[in-house]
């Protein structure tokens, strides 16, 4: 089976183009989605049921229905009705970032809620403010601990804005699909946008290794 | 200094406090015994609310602490802590340990917090240790920590929630050494423990609590001489 | 160098794996009648669309009729537009039938059967909007289906990837940009174009033409390249034409008559 090396070379602006997008994206949905995550899971954890009910719900929703599905609500009907018009980038931004944060949310009420009861207690009862032990005892130590399943779902993430594609936001996956398009040819344009991919997945995960490890030995 | 008023508490249906009525004066030490499940954990934990009271009511210094209007968190700088599994901040160093309540809660600067820290580890003899992390210390040393984190914020009433029950025994003497400096010192403190050898020593007075209850307290000569009551008499002939 | 031809062989290697165990075309025991397995992107309405779950449209009819006259039976199977061509390259199905324009970009890869439909690309606009003609088009914001010849036409015109350009997984999801405000105009088929503005009187929407730029486009049978079959088919496709079945076929799911001649035409 032949295998058209001079079509990539010829896509391959588009494709760093995309790349550049796709980090883009990524990078602001995952900033986005685990400072609103942060707040989402803290509102799921409040004790007055009723006030936590609507983050609950915003969790079951956003893990509940397909990603795909949220992006075309969002670029379709909540992003025009905003804007008066579409626009892809900032709806892609939008649908990750609320994605994203349901599950970082989860992970922050997991993270949490891990600690034990103890560090709470005694920190109450030197005389701190919830929001005071919050910061600074409880806290940091859920954050060591969220750290692996953080990277995971920002793994996720990054695969899953190649879903942008879907409402033309110029990604990475978008290009590959065009390039497709035009030659009618799959493996060329899909096995590069995958390579890519890869090799993203594994610059996060690189970074991530060294964050926990930094903060193992402090 | 402490005064409980029919004091009740419930978890569900499950009744541990049935009607608690306790004074402590100024410097005293008192010290609460009785078998496990007793409720006499759930009583120290109502002293400084890390248990929402049911019913009854808690003043320390005058202030009635189960009064929604009262700014528990002010109380609790008054009302110094020490746990049985030590609760130390394991992310911090044993110094920044210390440091943390006066500096966020007090708004004492690094030094002056750094400087009272050092001070008080020198009391409790782990100076050497103010850069290490809590994993690093014995049980009988976090404990120590444990005590001078709680008496970083000068309060004036120091609670001990078995402090000596998840100790080795060769390391319960170290702890027990420190709190018998506080109380020559003149510290109120309200301990419960199983140290009957402390309780003798350094109790001004013994409670001993069963079911909920307060079944009888004496000056510990006398109570452990010369207990009253039968379910005293049969707990500390299982002790002594 | 020697390195990338490494990775591309063993890449290869792993597509024929798969594709080799995606299994072929069954011949029945005594050879002579072969069922051929021939595959569609059943989402374009009316040409191959699933009605229920059944596979239907004049496509689907059309090549029935063929392969009737060419003494086949067949089992028609949606595979989505992408996978298509991943099986017609591997071999791992006979035919594909899916209003496919021949172009010569598609044939230095692919064999196609002889024309058998006729297509022209149109513009769909809002109503009153200030786009008459192709020449209009030049710095608007424009949405195509990704892959089709619409998109191509386009790109002609304006440049290759240019930044107005948007591309859409379907043509139902252009439309949708085009109703939100997110570009100027669709172009695409005329079968989908004036379908959608028949069908949906309520949006406003226009469809223009314009013979003039558009060129006509001629749907085929896309086959593996030197497929055997083709002699065969293009025989039947032309006794199809021929016998009165292909207009009564035009009928059912057009309502109009169709231009046989302009397809014969396209056979000299």
């Amino acid at each position: 089976m032949d295998f058209r090396w001079d079509i990539i070379a010829e896509y391959a602006p588009f494709f760093l183009k995309g790349t550049l997008l796709t980090i883009g994206l990524s990078v602001a949905s995952i900033l986005i989605g685990t400072v609103l995550g942060l707040f989402i899971g803290l509102g799921k954890m409040m004790r007055n049921k009723l006030y936590a009910l609507p983050f609950k719900w915003y969790i079951n929703f956003f893990r509940g229905t397909p990603l795909m599905v949220q992006i075309l609500l969002v670029h379709f009907a909540v992003v025009p009705s905003f804007l008066g018009t579409t626009n892809a980038i900032f709806a892609a931004i939008v649908a990750l970032s609320l994605n994203s944060a349901a599950y970082v949310a989860e992970i922050f009420r997991a993270g949490i809620q891990s600690i034990d009861r103890g560090q709470m207690e005694a920190a109450r009862s030197l005389g701190m403010t919830h929001g005071q032990a919050m910061r600074n005892v409880i806290l940091p130590q859920a954050f060591k601990r969220m750290i692996p399943p953080l990277g995971n779902e920002f793994i996720v993430l990054i695969k899953d804005s190649s879903l942008a594609a879907l409402i033309a936001a110029p990604e990475l996956m978008y290009w590959g699909r065009a390039m497709q398009g035009q030659y009618m040819r799959p493996w060329e344009p899909y096995l590069t946008a995958a390579v890519i991919y890869l090799v993203l997945t594994l610059s996060l995960s690189f970074l991530l290794n060294r964050l926990e490890r930094r903060l193992a030995t402090e | 200094m402490i005064q409980v008023k029919n004091l009740k508490k419930s978890f569900g249906i499950n009744e541990v406090l049935k009607d608690i009525n306790v004074t402590v004066k100024p410097q005293e030490v008192v010290v609460v015994i009785g078998p496990s499940g007793s409720g006499k954990s759930t009583f120290l934990r109502c002293i400084n609310m890390l248990e929402t009271i049911t019913g009854g009511h808690v003043y320390v210094e005058g202030i009635d602490i189960t009064d929604k209007k009262t700014d528990i968190n002010k109380v609790r700088t008054e009302v110094g802590m020490v746990f049985q599994q030590f609760n130390l901040f394991p992310h911090k160093k044993v110094i920044e340990n210390i440091m943390l309540a006066p500096m966020k809660v007090r708004k004492v600067s690094a030094e002056v917090a750094r400087a009272k820290g050092l001070e008080l580890l020198r009391k409790v003899g782990l100076v050497d240790k103010a850069e290490a992390f809590p994993d690093s210390l014995s049980g009988g040393q976090k404990q120590r920590v444990a005590i001078a984190r709680a008496l970083a914020m000068e309060p004036n009433i120091m609670l001990f929630d078995e402090p000596t029950s998840a100790l080795d025994p060769e390391m319960v003497g170290e702890v027990l050494e420190v709190m018998k400096q506080l109380a020559k010192e003149g510290m109120t403190m309200v301990v419960v423990t199983h140290e009957m050898g402390f309780a003798k020593e350094v109790g001004d007075r013994v409670l001993f609590m069963d079911g909920g209850l307060i079944v009888e307290e004496n000056i510990p000569k006398e109570l452990f001489d010369n207990p009253k009551e039968e379910r005293t008499k049969a707990f500390l002939s299982k002790v002594l | 160098m020697k390195k990338l031809k490494m990775i591309s062989l063993v890449l290869s290697a792993a597509f024929l794996f798969i594709l080799s165990a995606c299994g072929t075309s069954k011949t029945n025991g005594d050879g002579e009648k072969k069922t051929l397995r021939v595959v569609t992107d059943a989402a374009y309405a009316p040409l191959e669309y699933q009605d229920k779950g059944e596979i239907v449209g004049f496509d689907i009819d059309f090549i029935k009729a063929v392969a009737k006259e060419a003494g086949y039976k067949i089992k028609v199977e949606h595979v989505g537009w992408d996978p298509i061509f991943v099986e017609i390259k591997g071999k791992t199905a006979d035919a594909a039938i899916s209003s496919i324009t021949i172009d010569s970009k598609r044939q230095q890869t692919y064999d196609f059967s002889i024309p058998y439909f006729l297509s022209k690309n149109e513009i769909l606009v809002p109503k009153g909007s200030s786009i008459k003609s192709t020449k209009d088009l030049e710095g608007k914001k424009i949405a195509v289906q990704n892959g089709t010849t619409g998109q191509e036409v386009v790109e002609k015109l304006f440049g290759e990837n240019n930044d107005k350009l948007k591309k859409f997984e379907n043509n139902n999801l252009a439309i949708l940009e085009l109703k939100k405000g997110g570009v100027d105009a669709v172009v695409a088929d005329n079968t989908v174009i004036e379908t959608y503005v028949k069908n949906n009187p309520n949006d406003n929407l226009d469809f223009i033409e314009d013979d003039a730029t558009f060129n006509k486009e001629f749907y085929g049978i896309l086959l593996p390249k030197g497929s055997k079959l083709k002699a065969e088919l293009d025989k039947a496709v032309n006794k199809v034409l021929d016998n009165g079945t292909y207009e009564k076929l035009y009928e059912k799911w057009f309502k109009t008559k169709p231009d046989i001649k302009i397809l014969k035409d396209q056979q000299k």
